[in-house]
């Protein structure tokens, strides 16, 4: 567990452009009007950014200190979940505190929009953070899949996925129907577990693709 | 401890590894000689598990070893290793924590030893010393399989001397397998037990030192003379200039006479007729 944890701690602390980029944008984001978004939506950012970080810079960097692959893998998974948490803290804060704040009559935060807030903020909260887990594995899995030919793949499907659902009515509400699943889902129990699920079968995937991974 | 049975791996149509097999049984200090594109790094990468192989099985203290494996038990290290830009000592701390059974003290008095600046940034180092500080962390880790892959490239002569005394020392604090790839063969000789010529993919020697010394002759005189004289014994290379031919070989020496001048063949000789290439002449 030591490894581990010193893997999270590394993981983390080499995640310094993640958190820098993530604090400039939702400090400086500026809108006006009637309605505004929320600054808070923009530490969503954070959770995009970090896999970037973890897959292309820290892998490497940590093998050659003498960390095994089985205690990167696991230091990215614990690290997804505290950074999920802490987004998720940042956005939930933001929402009650600065949001009421703002002048405008309507200010939009991610967390109304996916209709979490409708539980209760502890709830919402919750919801976000496995949601965000889940954003961070799903990237994780497809970033380390980018050296190989399935990665390739797996982008085209889901490129093409996107082109072909999105015009045809039919595929579209399928498509809709699966980010009501995953994102846009009031359920907190059914969300919550959707995504959790998700991500554990991702991060099995994950797995597999680490398995293949060369240095 | 390292046994590889029928290894082979291919990059394309090219064979990089060609139907290795070799166990290493005991700890010790092993030196992986060849030349440039012989298979070295590839064949080290494979053991460390760092790249899978085309066929054959590799296992390491009976566990299999490719990329699948998520704890192999080695430590590997080779000479460009990128490293976070943190100051060394905070780089060795790092290792230790990240490193089950890490032997930080080590690590520490080799940086005392290498008068190395704790504080300096890894990216701040000249290549000699960044490759030292890729090498203490291998070092310093106490894994049963140490590779290290051309350590010494850009270090000084003093600092090579300083490589080999810190080996010998790191194998006497831990024994366990040590092998070393390197191009400067006579230096070493000093550090190691075993030596392994690897040679286009193939092993061509593996064996002690005290084999090379005792067993490996050049026989030189006239043509007539050294054919009579090495005829049944097992001739790895030969030279021919007018009428003189010398003959290298690995056996027992030949009985000496009047007419033939029979030496022992130095490492870096040896090394040379067992790859067949020397100066662009025909084996």
């Amino acid at each position: 567990m030591r490894a581990i944890f010193a893997v999270v701690k590394r993981l983390l602390a080499s995640n310094k452009i993640s958190f820098i980029l993530t604090a400039l944008v939702a400090l400086c984001a500026t809108s006006s009007g009637e309605v505004v978004l929320s600054n808070g939506n923009y530490t969503w950012l954070l959770a995009t950014l970090s896999p970037f970080f973890f897959v292309f810079y820290d892998f490497t960097k940590l093998m050659h200190l003498g960390a095994s692959k089985k205690a990167y893998y696991m230091g990215c998974l614990i690290s997804y979940g505290i950074l999920a948490l802490c987004i998720s803290l940042a956005n939930t804060a933001v929402h009650l505190l600065i949001d009421p704040a703002y002048s405008a009559q309507r200010v939009i935060n991610l967390m109304d929009v996916c209709r979490w807030t409708e539980n209760g903020l502890l709830l919402a909260a919750l919801q976000q953070m496995v949601f965000l887990l889940l954003v961070m594995v799903f990237l994780h899995v497809l970033l380390s899949m980018q050296a190989h030919w399935y990665g390739w793949l797996t982008d085209a499907v889901l490129a093409a996925i996107i082109c072909i659902f999105t015009p045809i009515a039919p595929l579209r509400r399928i498509l809709a129907g699966f980010f009501r699943l995953i994102m846009l889902n009031g359920n907190a129990a059914a969300h919550i577990g959707i995504c959790l699920l998700l991500s554990a079968a991702l991060s099995l995937g994950g797995l597999a693709v680490l398995k293949r991974k060369t240095l | 401890m390292i046994e590889l049975k029928q290894v082979t791996k291919q990059y394309g149509q090219a064979a990089v590894l060609k139907n290795i097999t070799l166990s290493i049984d005991e700890p010790g200090i092993y030196c992986l000689l060849g030349r440039n594109d012989a298979g070295k790094t590839t064949l080290l990468k494979s053991v460390a598990g760092y790249q899978n192989i085309t066929s054959g099985t590799i296992q390491v203290n009976g566990k299999r070893i490719s990329t699948a494996a998520l704890d192999t038990g080695v430590s590997y290290i080779e000479n460009f290793a990128k490293h976070f830009p943190l100051p060394v000592q905070k780089l060795l701390r790092i290792a230790s924590e990240v490193n089950p059974s890490y032997d930080y003290d080590f690590a520490l008095e080799m940086m005392d030893r290498f008068e190395l600046d704790g504080k300096k940034k890894f990216n701040h180092l000249s290549l000699g010393m960044k490759t030292m500080v890729s090498t203490m962390i291998c070092l310093a880790s106490s894994r049963d399989v140490i590779l290290l892959d051309e350590p010494v490239l850009g270090f000084d002569a003093i600092m090579r001397v300083e490589f080999y005394d810190l080996l010998a020392e790191s194998f006497q604090r831990h024994p366990r397998t040590i092998i070393v790839s390197t191009h400067i063969i006579e230096e070493i000789a000093k550090t190691i037990q075993k030596l392994i010529i690897i040679d286009k993919g193939s092993i061509r020697f593996f064996d002690t030192l005290q084999a090379v010394e005792t067993k490996a002759f050049s026989v030189s005189g006239l043509q007539k003379d050294v054919e009579a004289a090495t005829s049944g014994l097992n001739v790895i290379g030969q030279d021919a200039v007018g009428g003189l031919v010398t003959r290298y070989l690995f056996d027992k020496a030949p009985e000496q006479t009047a007419s033939l001048e029979i030496h022992p063949l130095s490492l870096q000789d040896f090394f040379i007729q067992m790859v067949g290439h020397k100066g662009g002449a025909a084996k």
